[in-house]
């Protein structure tokens, strides 16, 4: 099986290794993850601040990019998965021939461990690893993508990892897109009280399905000095195949 | 020349909030505790059904408002109330006020009302003459402090009883205690002699019934059946969307009102007042006005924006909101707080005004999940950030970085975003943003994930 | 829902709001539960308006119509929801529903036929011509408004009685 990678403009500056992760997990279960040149960002920071031209300017690439072929599309990213998914349609809402093509790719996109588990059944697989992991929910794949499951399902098959959910783990971690730089206070406010009920699990790690939340829980950590590992699921599950 | 309107200053308000660690402290216990007993309340119901149940009934009003309202004030007319219409709030105020003058009253109960907060209306009457008792406990105590309610369904959500307790003892000159049953008991042998001495009650009302012309008020404690039976004169203000059809459509509504709002399956008290007293009644004011205010919702509910008006207040969607749970409502500077509150003041107050509020929101998404009536509340956010931008209040700056952006990000047949973040769009950024929020980026790393895997 | 379940469901209810519960059958018992609860010292309100509240026997010296004065108010009331654990008054037949709200203890007789299974019953009977008043009443008044902490007993009454009795 073939599938196009869609790393996310935050994967590609910030965070390669978690695409590393992604390409070795997926080739794991037999699968071919090719990586189109030209990617680049969904548009979600345009389209979260209200910026219908510049969000339609990277729609329209990404579509160009990923809609060449009819291969499904994997991201490691919940937010981007749904703005493609779910935000698309809306944005070319006036323009037919687009729309019916973003519904078209949106049909085909996957959020990483949506694919890894209705598509390659990875939680039959038994990862391995160590310690206590945590789990933080982030807002667009739970309620927007609807994937509330998968994550949990995986992170509970790994053998010798005890998973510990998270209080509130649904609660926003005050990441938001541009809101972490409009807000700092509160975003900063936010994140500190999801820290806090990181710290309550007891947990040595701490663990997502989005680098925009996983960047913020990450420096609220080390503004407090905290001893917890911030790391994408990919780099996890991909450190336990068997 | 139009009139500048200062903006809210909700990110200082915010920040000021933020290092608040006794209203943040409330804030958590009271949003937490609202959201386990709403979540066990929904439980006991088919809350789906009866989410889109109201949806439907709430659309189908605002789709024939003003036919809705004529039949409404027909209805009421013909039980012996008098309505009025008030286009914005000053004339809301006036027709209230020059009621309450034709009766010469010197002193008005009154029970919560959250349009009475959008008019305006106490201060109003307080610089006519008029003694304003505000009855509801947590209204009661705003009202001791000269504050304004940070919440609509808990208007003191903020203090804490130590607060409260301070507050008693030098107002009401009454020992110093922190106990609420203590304070309450205060309050309520206070209230009473106002109660019986009052010429005339002032309300709100949670529904209008069209076929019955009848006004319909949730309370708890019992202060809005006093406002309401005890003096002459009664009066209610309300919004003009809150009306539903009939009062068969009323369970459904109380199923859901209370529940999301407190927790409750039902409040204590629930009244249904069709008109005034009648011959043979012993119940009722003798004279009954009911003044509905407009402010503009006219022009919401023939807008792109009237799923806004099914609102019917219950402040779920306050404490689902984790900006709202982290500052609290006083912050928003405006009637109405949380994602509700947002999207009403950019509505009712204007663009110019409300802007910043806009920034009140993660886009989470929590709100829209709680909503009792189903408005799309994260959409109409993101609708109007888009409306934001178009009619050009975001900062310069910021445009200019956005723009950046969707060149960078429609550029990848020249060089992937990876390398435009590195070259182009980093050291854009090192400048526009401020260095709080860039220190607390990572770096970009060395190569990016498309040069890695070429 | 059989009547029998109607009614438990009402009084279950009714006590899951904070307010005592009682099922008597016939008549005869009234009297000794209303004297029981109401004391020795408190000022009774009762309109004596049906005939069920005519036949209470009531101590006669601490008996006054104006409820502003009454500690107990005893009544009848014109139904119950079971759905809810509700009590209903209304205005009609010259009743003043808030004599319920202002004496602190507050008994209401219900007779069991009275008592509808839901709200919908309850609110599809009355069209456009509703009495002047209805009122719900389920459990004592409360308050919660500061610091969330539930305070019974604020401006309506701080206990409630009910007794359902079955004719």
């Amino acid at each position: 099986m073939r599938v196009q990678l869609f790393a996310t403009c935050l994967v590609d500056t910030f965070y390669p290794q978690t695409g590393e992760a992604m390409v070795k997990l997926l080739r794991h279960f037999g699968v071919d993850a090719r990586t189109p040149r030209g990617q680049t960002c969904c548009g979600k920071p345009a389209d979260s601040g209200g910026y219908v031209r510049e969000s339609r300017e990277a729609a329209r690439h990404f579509l160009s990019v990923f809609g060449a072929n009819g291969d499904p599309i994997v991201t490691p990213s919940g937010s981007c998965a749904s703005m493609v998914k779910n935000h698309y349609p809306h944005l070319f809402k006036n323009d037919p021939g687009l729309r019916q093509k973003a519904e078209d790719v949106g049909s085909r996109i996957f959020e990483l461990t949506q694919f890894l588990v209705h598509v390659c059944k990875a939680h039959e697989t038994g990862f391995k690893g160590k310690g206590r992991i945590t789990y933080h929910a982030s807002c667009q794949l739970i309620r927007e993508l609807l994937v509330r499951e998968e994550p949990v399902m995986l992170l509970r098959s790994m053998q010798g990892v005890e998973f510990v959910p998270m209080p509130d783990a649904e609660r926003c971690c005050g990441f938001g897109g541009i809101f972490m730089g409009k807000q700092p206070e509160i975003s900063m406010a936010m994140a500190d009280e999801k820290l806090d009920s990181i710290l309550r699990t007891g947990a040595d790690t701490v663990t997502g399905c989005d680098h925009g939340c996983l960047m913020n829980i990450a420096d609220a950590v080390k503004r407090r000095g905290a001893d917890v590992r911030v790391t994408h699921i990919a780099a996890v599950l991909a450190e336990g195949l068997p | 020349m139009t009139p500048t309107v200062a903006p809210i200053d909700f990110r200082s308000n915010a920040a000021a909030a933020v290092q608040d660690s006794l209203l943040r402290a409330a804030l958590r216990n009271a949003t937490d505790t609202f959201a386990a007993k709403r979540a066990q309340a929904a439980a006991c119901v088919p809350l789906e059904e009866l989410r889109e149940a109201a949806s439907g009934i709430r659309s189908e009003v605002l789709g024939n408002l003003s036919s809705y309202l004529d039949r409404f004030i027909e209805r009421a007319s013909r039980a012996g109330a008098q309505v009025h219409r008030a286009a914005d709030s000053a004339a809301a105020r006036e027709t209230i006020f020059s009621i309450l003058k034709q009766h010469r009253v010197d002193k008005v109960v009154k029970a919560k009302s959250m349009v009475s907060e959008e008019i305006h209306l106490n201060d109003y009457l307080i610089a006519n003459g008029i003694r304003v008792v505000e009855t509801d406990l947590g209204e009661y105590i705003i009202q001791l402090a000269s504050e304004q309610p940070s919440h609509i369904i808990v208007p003191a959500i903020h203090k804490d009883r130590r607060q409260v307790g301070r507050l008693f003892a030098e107002k009401l000159s009454c020992e110093y205690s922190e106990d609420p049953a203590q304070l309450t008991k205060v309050a309520q042998q206070t209230l009473r002699r106002e109660f019986l001495s009052a010429a005339a009650g002032i309300s709100g009302a949670n529904f209008a019934v069209a076929e019955s012309g009848s006004v319909v008020l949730f309370t708890n404690e019992g202060n809005g059946r006093m406002c309401t039976t005890l003096p002459r004169l009664h009066i209610v203000v309300l919004s003009i969307e809150k009306i539903i059809p009939s009062l068969a459509d009323l369970p459904t509504f109380i199923r859901l009102l209370p529940r999301s709002a407190t927790g409750q399956a039902i409040t204590s008290y629930l009244s249904v007042i069709t008109g005034p007293r009648k011959l043979g009644d012993r119940t009722g004011a003798e004279e009954l006005h009911i003044v509905f205010v407009d402010n503009g919702r006219s022009s919401i509910v023939a807008g792109e924006y009237r799923d806004m008006l099914k609102c019917i207040r219950c402040g779920a969607c306050l404490n689902a909101c984790p900006v709202y749970r982290t500052v609290g409502g006083h912050v928003y500077g405006a009637t109405y707080p949380g994602p509700m509150g947002i999207i009403l003041s950019v509505l009712l107050e204007g663009m110019a005004k409300a802007h910043p509020l806009l920034d009140a929101t993660t886009l989470c998404g929590a709100c829209g999940e709680v909503c009792p009536v189903k408005v799309p509340l994260p959409d109409l956010l993101r609708r109007l950030r888009e409306r934001r931008v178009e009619e050009g209040f975001t900062p310069a700056i910021e445009r200019a970085g956005i723009a950046a952006f969707g060149r960078a990000a429609s550029l990848g047949g020249l060089f992937t975003l990876g390398r435009s973040m590195a070259r182009v769009l980093w050291p854009l950024m090192e400048k526009l943003i401020d260095p709080q929020t860039l220190g607390r980026l990572p770096k970009p790393a060395e190569r990016s994930f498309q040069r890695r895997v070429r | 829902m059989t009547r029998d379940e109607t009614i438990d469901r009402f009084l279950e209810n009714v006590a899951a709001v904070a307010a005592e519960t009682a099922r008597v059958r016939g008549r005869a018992g009234v009297d000794r539960m209303i004297a029981d609860l109401i004391g020795g010292d408190s000022v009774v309100y009762c309109p004596r308006l049906t005939e069920l509240e005519r036949s209470i026997a009531l101590p006669e010296d601490r008996v006054t119509d104006d409820y502003t004065s009454a500690s107990v108010c005893v009544e009848e009331v014109f139904a119950g929801i079971a759905e809810t654990g509700s009590l209903v008054s209304t205005s009609a037949g010259g009743r003043a529903v808030q004599g319920g709200l202002v004496p602190q203890h507050h008994i209401a007789l219900i007779a069991t036929d009275r008592i509808v299974e839901t709200l919908d019953h309850f609110f599809s009977q009355w069209g456009d011509g509703p009495p002047t008043n209805i009122t719900l009443e389920t459990g004592p008044s409360r308050t919660a408004d500061i610091e969330l902490t539930l305070t019974i007993g604020v401006h309506g009454p701080g206990r409630l009685s009910v007794i359902a009795v079955e004719e």
